[in-house]
């Protein structure tokens, strides 16, 4: 299923084209940090190194232009070998745009600051991609588990490693689904 | 306002007390529980806690192919399961780059936002009781709720689970005689409204128990990601159908029922008013509808990969912004699968809405948000 | 009082009072399930429901299968429960309603003993079931029985006053405390006609001495789940229910006899004893439409707003009414005055109780921003 897993992690390729996008303006208001623009399905993607992206959240909030005062989304993304991405889902309520962010960890070091500092509604939604993803928020205000038990801090369900995805598919299997991509 | 233990003095040392909320209570929807740290009858901090009904729909949908997963999002959204999986098959349908076919669209239109006024009148009812009337509005809402379901059930064959829309449009054509239906509902929906209006809204209790409580403002709203409803009604008239309309929500002529109190009574007028809006909506979406075409592509494939990619869909659910988050690799199931649920954040703001309140007016603003556990718990 | 039953007062007055409580006993169970069976029947009319409609014609054995479930339930107790305060309870609440019977006068001549000092009595004893409501409430060990039971006291020692000033109100005008003698005096008129704010003030607190919704936050279901009886089961919560259906029917007795003219009016007291009684019943049966009709009507109220209603409005406007009884009373005025100035109480009630009823202020719920208003919030 992730044999190839090129493209998301060289940035060889040719830029995309990104006019239409609020993309100058995302630029302009990170300057200082290191970005890489994607054009995405509907919103306009940049990745931003996870050590500067709580400093570059902050400063897509204060922007006056930008205005990204609202937190859509919060949530992170198994890549297996290459890491977790974590990923924002930002929207002014005024400006009327929408943006996302992306931070890569390396799974040797899970760890991430809190975003709570820039928006309130970061907590509960990092309380969840803690528990589900094993990620450490630095400095979060309430590090207690959301969905899972008290004492479920061992194993993190929405991870690819864990076996609930085996099970299924050998479900699958077994009832005529073959599986894909392999 | 309200007497504290300051106001008493500090002769006699009073303990506040933890007063345990669900999740088995009558009026907290569902399996959800919050502890209230009650002084007397004044609460004084409120600890949620939620995850009883966690099903891990988002991974069990990482193992179904895509239209496998329709199914487990009526299941996430259990009261308006049409726009629930509406942002599925958007999603799949922006990844696969599959365009819908007009009439599907102005069906799946019409379906959610008659999923809407089902979901509202819910709302309704259960917040008559919460406030306090013996069964009157719960039953007056149930009964306009039953027509509208008896309708999906014979579009789609059920009353709650519908998995009636499909990447590219539906799974089958709607009955022969379904805008005459859809118009007998409406006619029964304006009476049911009207009446309800009449039961609650000008009641001279109900106004003084609503009225300037559990009052959050437009920034701390804005702040807690708050979304729908609950949002609209502190004063930000902030809906995904005006501001990147989906589906053909420019070509309709709506308003946007906003208020600016940011209490329980704007939270309540304010779903009334989208009610009779969606009747609005509705209305105009049946004369647009063309009665005849079809409700899938040409061609679509009889397996359904999408290209790899990822992307966030957001439509207006009942109870606020329902996001799809989908990353696909390839193949035919979703990489990832993030359910944005509304409740979830409208449910976080609970503390700030109820603390210094009483215990009655903790219980009314847990009602007015209109939470769905299924939602947030997923 | 009372005239001879039987011929047993004669023999011995013990006997004939022993003999006239049971028959009461009797008719207070009969009637509580017809109220039970009448209030399931009547909601499910205001809630387009059809209701009991298969225990028996009618559905009218239904109060009967419900007392056959309730009996037949297992009597718990939770472990951690106080058990002497928590088996008590429930008696301690249905016997002082059972005692308030004592005065109910249901036809001419027959009661159990008509007091001279009954209206004290009866607002007095049907006090004392407070004591039961707190100790369900505390040997629960449940905090919402707690929470309820401390409600409850509170509303009924806010509500008590007023119902008392009523009754002191009345008794000026009627000049006794005997509910006899004040139903015989509503030959012609009712009382509800002199005294029209005591009456509508007498029921409001009636309503709230009953828990009945607007005022039923004792045992809110959608707050504290149930209240003291939060723990109940079986036949100890159906005594919390046979007590509060049993005040009901003995506060609408006394409410009918009070102001409506209870058996005599408008027929006088020469109709026979059939009449009486179903003149009695069908007053009764008023007061509790009106009763249930209210409660599946309106929202319930909070706390705070219970609490202010009964020291900021009924109240002062209840000693108002002893004050204007005593002036007429002293000068001799003709009653149309009570009449017209009980009018005008009535009409600052109404217009009082929206005001004087605590609410918060609303104002925009901005905080720094501005935010869109009127038109330009509509997009």
């Amino acid at each position: 299923m992730t044999s190839d897993q090129t493209d998301s992690s060289t940035p060889v390729e040719a830029p995309d084209d990104l006019s239409g996008t609020i993309w100058s303006e995302v630029d302009r208001a990170l300057s200082g940090v290191t970005v890489r623009p994607e054009r995405g399905v509907i919103d306009l993607i940049v990745h931003i190194p996870a050590d500067e992206v709580i400093g570059g959240l902050r400063r897509l909030k204060t922007d006056e232009t930008l205005d990204f005062n609202y937190l859509r989304c919060l949530t992170a993304v198994d890549l297996e070998a290459d890491g977790m991405d974590v990923v924002y889902h930002l929207y002014s309520t005024n400006k009327k745009h929408n943006l996302t962010v992306k931070a890569r960890l390396g799974n040797d070091n899970l760890r991430l600051d809190t975003a709570t500092t820039v928006w309130k509604a970061a907590n509960w939604l990092e309380r969840e991609t803690a528990e589900m993803f094993g990620i450490r928020f630095n400095g979060h205000p309430d590090p207690r588990t959301l969905l899972m038990p008290e004492d479920m801090t061992d194993t993190f369900p929405l991870r690819k490693s864990h076996p609930l995805q085996e099970i299924e598919i050998l479900q699958g299997e077994g009832m005529g689904y073959p599986e894909e991509g392999e | 306002m309200v007497a504290s233990r300051e106001t008493y003095g500090t002769e006699f040392e009073t303990q506040d007390l933890l007063l345990n909320v669900g999740p088995q209570h009558p009026s907290t929807h569902g399996v959800f529980r919050m502890v209230l740290q009650v002084d007397g009858e004044v609460v004084k901090d409120v600890i949620p806690h939620i995850g009883y009904l966690h099903r891990g729909a988002e991974k069990l949908c990482e193992t179904m192919d895509f239209r496998q997963g329709i199914g487990f999002m009526d299941r996430t959204e259990y009261l308006a399961a049409f726009n629930a999986e509406l942002s599925y098959v958007m999603a799949v349908e922006a990844l696969a780059d599959i365009e819908v076919p007009e009439r599907a669209q102005w069906i799946r239109m019409i379906l959610c936002e008659l999923n809407r006024l089902s979901s509202h009148f819910m709302f309704m009812g259960a917040f008559g009781i919460d406030v306090g009337v013996f069964a009157t509005p719960f039953i007056y809402a149930w009964k306009e709720r039953e027509q509208i379901l008896d309708l999906f059930e014979e579009v789609a064959g059920d009353r709650m689970m519908y998995a009636y829309f499909r990447p590219g449009g539906l799974a089958w054509d709607v009955p022969h005689n379904f805008k005459a239906r859809v118009r007998e509902v409406l006619k029964s929906t304006r009476i049911g409204i009207n009446d309800f209006d009449g039961l609650l809204t000008k009641d001279e209790i109900f106004r003084t128990r609503t009225q300037g409580v559990g009052v959050i403002s437009a920034e701390e709203a804005i702040e807690w990601g708050m979304s729908g409803p609950s949002i609209r009604a502190s004063g930000v008239p902030m809906d995904v159908r005006k501001d990147e309309p989906y589906l053909f929500y420019d070509q309709i002529d709506f308003n946007v029922a906003s208020r600016t109190e940011g209490d329980v009574y704007a939270r309540y007028s304010c779903r009334m008013e989208e009610m009779w809006e969606s009747v609005r909506i509705i209305e105009q979406c049946l004369e647009k509808m063309p009665d005849y075409g079809p409700i899938m592509p040409e061609k679509m494939p009889r397996m359904l990969r999408t290209p790899p990619g990822e992307v966030y869909i957001r439509t207006e659910a009942p109870r606020g912004e329902y996001g799809i988050y989908m990353v696909s690799q390839g193949g035919n199931r979703p990489y990832r699968l993030k359910v944005r649920s509304a409740c979830l954040s409208n449910l976080q703001a609970l503390k700030d809405m109820s603390v210094n309140q009483y215990v009655a007016d903790a219980i009314i603003v847990l009602g007015s948000i209109d939470i769905v556990l299924s939602e947030v718990d997923r | 009082m009372g005239v001879d039953l039987f011929g047993f007062n004669n023999v011995n007055p013990w006997l004939d009072a022993f003999i006239r409580l049971q028959l009461a006993v009797v008719l207070i169970t009969v009637v509580v399930m017809g109220y039970t069976y009448l209030e399931r029947k009547i909601v499910a009319r205001f809630n387009q429901r059809i209701g009991p409609q298969k225990t028996g014609p009618f559905g009218l054995l239904q109060a009967v299968a419900d007392a056959v479930k309730l009996v037949g339930k297992e009597d718990l107790r939770p472990k951690s429960a106080d058990p002497w305060t928590f088996e008590l309870g429930p008696f301690f609440v249905f016997i002082p309603v059972l005692m308030t019977f004592v005065i109910a006068p249901f036809m001419a001549d027959w009661n159990i003993r008509l007091l001279e000092l009954g209206l004290i009595y009866f607002v007095a004893v049907s006090g004392l079931s407070i004591i039961g409501w707190i100790m369900a409430g505390w040997g629960s060990d449940n905090r919402y029985a707690l929470l309820g039971a401390l409600r409850s006291v509170a509303q009924s020692i806010s509500y008590e006053l007023p119902l008392v000033l009523c009754v002191v109100a009345l008794a000026m005008f009627a000049g006794t405390y005997n509910l006899g003698l004040i139903v015989e005096q509503q030959d012609k008129v009712p009382f509800i006609v002199w005294q029209p704010m005591t009456a509508l003030i007498f029921f409001i607190a009636a309503l709230a001495e009953l828990n009945r919704s607007p005022f039923d936050i004792p045992v809110g279901e959608s707050e504290v789940a149930g209240g003291p009886f939060i723990e109940y089961s079986g036949i100890r919560w159906s005594m919390f229910q046979l007590a509060e259906y049993a005040a009901i029917f003995v506060m609408s007795i006394v409410f009918a006899s009070m102001f409506l003219g209870g058996y005599i009016w408008p027929f006088g007291d020469q109709v026979g004893v059939g009449l009486q009684l179903v003149l009695t019943g069908a007053k009764a049966l008023l007061f509790f439409f009106v009763v249930v009709w209210i409660r599946v009507s309106v929202p319930r109220l909070r706390i705070d707003q219970l609490m202010g209603y009964s020291w900021k409005v009924l109240l002062p406007l209840t000693l108002v009414q002893v004050l204007v009884n005593g002036l007429v009373l002293v000068n001799g005025w003709h009653e149309v005055v009570l009449l017209v100035a009980g009018l005008i109480g009535c009409a600052v009630l109404v217009t009082a109780t929206s005001r004087a009823v605590e609410r918060r202020p609303r104002v925009p719920a901005t905080r720094t921003a501005p935010v869109m208003q009127g038109e330009a919030a509509r997009v």
